[in-house]
């Protein structure tokens, strides 16, 4: 027990997983993550199934990578506590009684025999200390008075305070994972959906597809309501990078569609005989409409929002976008059908119609309207305020380790025959060069002082 | 006056900064560094116009695409230089540094990078926006600058080895320090710009403050990179050589944050 703790105290550890933990991202980020198993076929061949039995497909959800994780927080851990208590001692309960020898060894420190007795050169220090901001512990022992003068203590913890703040990051990764959870829920205008593992429903009242004027597209806003036992509590806009949140709960703006199972379309039949002849229709995908006055029955069998047809003569769509729009029409006579074939939104002049006589009508898809869905990412996640706590404390950490050194002046003073030998050194963690021409004004004012 | 004559001028004062500089490298006439360095310090001034007349012509940040990210880093590069010249003296990184920069804005106006500024994709519609990227960027340049400290330790300190070290060179301790200072300022931005302001905008936009996105995961692996490289330095006492290795290691994890992962890597980060 004792030789683990003493590993998992060593930086060197750290250092080594540090490195390994390095390296085993790396390679996450070149292994593409969680593909299909067929994809990882293509990709790597034989090895496929070896990268997946060792979970480098799924690397950052598997258990060794985040064993290594757990190894490194525990590592951390350790490491920080070994040094904390000596740390807390030296902050606050350090030891007056030091050597002379202690403050010979510093890189900056002074030595000279002041003219007035001792008392008067400690009350002199002890305001000079104080003007500029110290903190003062003193002891007297003998004719020798030990001083121990500090400030920005706190920056002796800037590393732990990092330390804590990446636990804490960890910990409310571990609860995201284990308590978190996320559904996308496909809502159509007006339709009401119960969220999952809540007591509330939430209603789209409307979604709406913004754009800039050169038609690429400036947001999606979906209008929301939410619902608690029948009743309508508030309603709020979301859009991109603006969600809702309620109860522990967030939506978001995720995606949006078209249903195209059913959509309704306007065609117009015209005549090649008569220009001035004009029907407008309107009819849903699957029903029969008769053309008046022509004894013809027509029906639109099937809709494809971005028609393709490949080679093989296959048709199919590209997209649910509504790129290439085209509807299969059928004409009847009765029982008999007459004609049959695509026509397309964007390319009038382009309709596929086979007939067994000669066609006299024109069809022209002119407009398609199906009903548009927006699909909210519902999202809780109760790790994420220990997330922002540990970011606080990783920053206030960085802060204090790089920006608030602790600075600290010990001064031997010894009485001698009714004068005073004084022995200073200081240490300072960081910017040193300031600290050494604070220490130099000190002890040049106790010096000319008269 | 429009943003990309105000770009070209900026390019011509950078070019004429580094010419400055190498003359000054090569002559050894201190006035010639002060020349490069007050040259520079007029870019800085132009390229600033540029980007605030980017800003208003576009209507969002200067930074949506790889051209206004690119000349955006160039830009934090130069107050970053200036920062560390001001502070620490360091002309003689001058010459290399702003080779950097030239790159940089060479890389920025080349043909590959389309110019026209585009309007912005919902993702991008964010405040989050000005402060991920601005603060990273900064990060970025002080860890280029890291960087290039840490090379030129290198280099000085084989020589001095050698005996051959010239009296006028900054010495290699001088620079191992400078190193280290620029990392000591370019982490906490990295971290604070990069990883936190990150996690905040992503969990806003994506839903989910953390994806394991290729992005994202390189960011980490470039702290991780100067995390070693402070834990070492510190507690196991490691100084030059092994620390500018570790410098120079981690600015190429965040040079490949930066480009590679966009043109080698997919994910969800394809706009920058």
């Amino acid at each position: 027990m004792k030789s683990i703790l003493k590993l998992f105290s060593s930086v060197k550890l750290v250092i080594v997983m540090l490195i390994i933990i390095t390296c085993a991202s790396i390679l996450g980020t070149l292994i593409p993550q969680q593909r299909s198993n067929a994809e990882y076929a293509v990709r790597y061949g034989q090895l496929a199934g070896l990268f997946t039995r060792l979970q480098l497909t799924n690397l950052y959800h598997s258990w060794w990578f985040n064993g290594l994780l757990f190894l490194f927080s525990l590592n951390i851990i350790i490491c920080t506590l070994t040094r904390l208590s000596p740390k807390f001692r030296r902050a606050f309960k350090p030891k007056l009684r030091f050597e002379a020898k202690s403050i010979n060894s510093l890189k900056i420190k002074e030595k000279f025999r002041k003219n007035w007795n001792l008392s008067n050169t400690q009350e002199m220090l002890r305001k000079e200390f104080s003007t500029r901001h110290y903190h003062l512990r003193e002891k007297k022992e003998g004719n020798r008075s030990f001083l121990l003068a500090r400030k920005k203590t706190l920056g002796l913890f800037g590393s732990d305070i990092v330390h804590l703040g990446l636990l804490i990051i960890l910990a409310g990764g571990i609860v995201s994972g284990l308590e978190g959870f996320r559904t996308d829920l496909t809502l159509f205008e007006g339709q009401v959906l119960p969220v999952p593992k809540a007591d509330f429903q939430l209603r789209l009242d409307k979604f709406e597809t913004e754009f800039y004027p050169d038609r690429s597209i400036r947001d999606w806003k979906s209008t929301l309501t939410v619902i608690k036992n029948e009743k309508a509590l508030f309603s709020k806009i979301i859009e991109v990078n603006h969600p809702l949140s309620y109860q522990g709960f967030v939506f978001y703006q995720n995606s949006y569609g078209w249903d195209w199972k059913n959509p309704s379309l306007e065609i117009w039949v015209k005549k090649r005989s008569s220009p001035s002849f004009l029907r407008k229709l309107e009819f849903k995908v699957g029903q029969r409409t008769s053309l008046e006055e022509e004894d013809i029955q027509l029906i639109a069998l099937y809709f494809l929002p971005d028609f393709v047809i490949n080679d093989k003569n296959e048709i199919s769509t590209r997209s649910n976008e509504p790129n290439n729009p085209a509807a299969f029409i059928e004409g009847w006579q009765g029982e008999q059908r007459i004609f049959s074939g695509w026509i397309f939104a964007k390319f009038p002049d382009f309709a596929r119609i086979h007939s067994e006589k000669e066609m006299d009508l024109i069809l022209e898809l002119r407009d398609f309207k199906s009903s548009q869905f927006s699909v909210i990412q519902a999202a809780k996640d109760p790790g994420v305020n220990l997330i922002w706590v540990g970011c606080g404390f990783l920053m206030l950490g960085l802060a204090l380790a790089f920006y608030w050194p602790t600075r600290e002046i010990k001064v031997i003073l010894e009485d001698s025959y009714g004068k005073t030998e004084v022995t200073a050194g200081g240490i300072a963690s960081k910017n040193r060069d300031a600290f050494q021409s604070e220490f130099e004004t000190i002890m040049n004012s106790l010096r000319r002082l008269k | 006056m429009s943003e990309s004559i105000l770009f070209l001028v900026t390019f011509i004062f950078y070019i004429l900064a580094a010419f400055f500089y190498f003359s000054f490298f090569l002559l050894k006439r201190e006035n010639l560094a002060k020349t490069g360095f007050s040259v520079a310090f007029m870019g800085l001034f132009i390229h600033t116009a540029a980007l605030i007349l980017r800003t208003v012509e576009s209507g969002h940040a200067p930074f949506t695409n790889m051209y206004e990210s690119l000349s955006f880093l160039a830009w934090s590069a130069i107050l970053a230089y200036i920062i560390i010249e001001w502070k620490f003296r360091i002309r003689r990184a001058g010459p290399y540094f702003m080779l950097i920069v030239i790159g940089l804005m060479a890389l920025a106006s080349s043909p590959l990078m389309p110019k026209e500024a585009s309007p912005l994709v919902p993702a991008l519609q964010s405040y989050w926006l000005w402060l991920h990227v601005s603060v990273t960027l900064f990060g970025e340049a002080f860890f280029a600058l890291a960087f290039i400290t840490s090379i030129m330790y290198l280099v000085a300190n084989s020589k001095e080895k050698k005996g051959k070290a010239k009296k006028s060179g900054i010495s290699s301790v001088k620079l191992d320090s400078i190193s280290y200072r620029c990392i000591a300022i370019g982490f906490p931005l990295f971290t604070l710009g990069g990883l936190v302001f990150g996690m905040i905008w992503a969990y806003y936009a994506w839903g989910s403050y953390w994806s394991w996105d290729p992005k994202e995961v390189w960011s980490l692996i470039t702290w991780f990179v100067f995390a070693l490289y402070l834990h070492t330095r510190i507690v196991m006492g490691w100084k030059g050589r092994r620390s500018a290795y570790i410098a120079i290691i981690g600015f190429l994890a965040a040079l490949f944050t930066y480009f590679g992962v966009n043109y080698l890597l997919a994910g969800l980060h394809s706009y920058v």
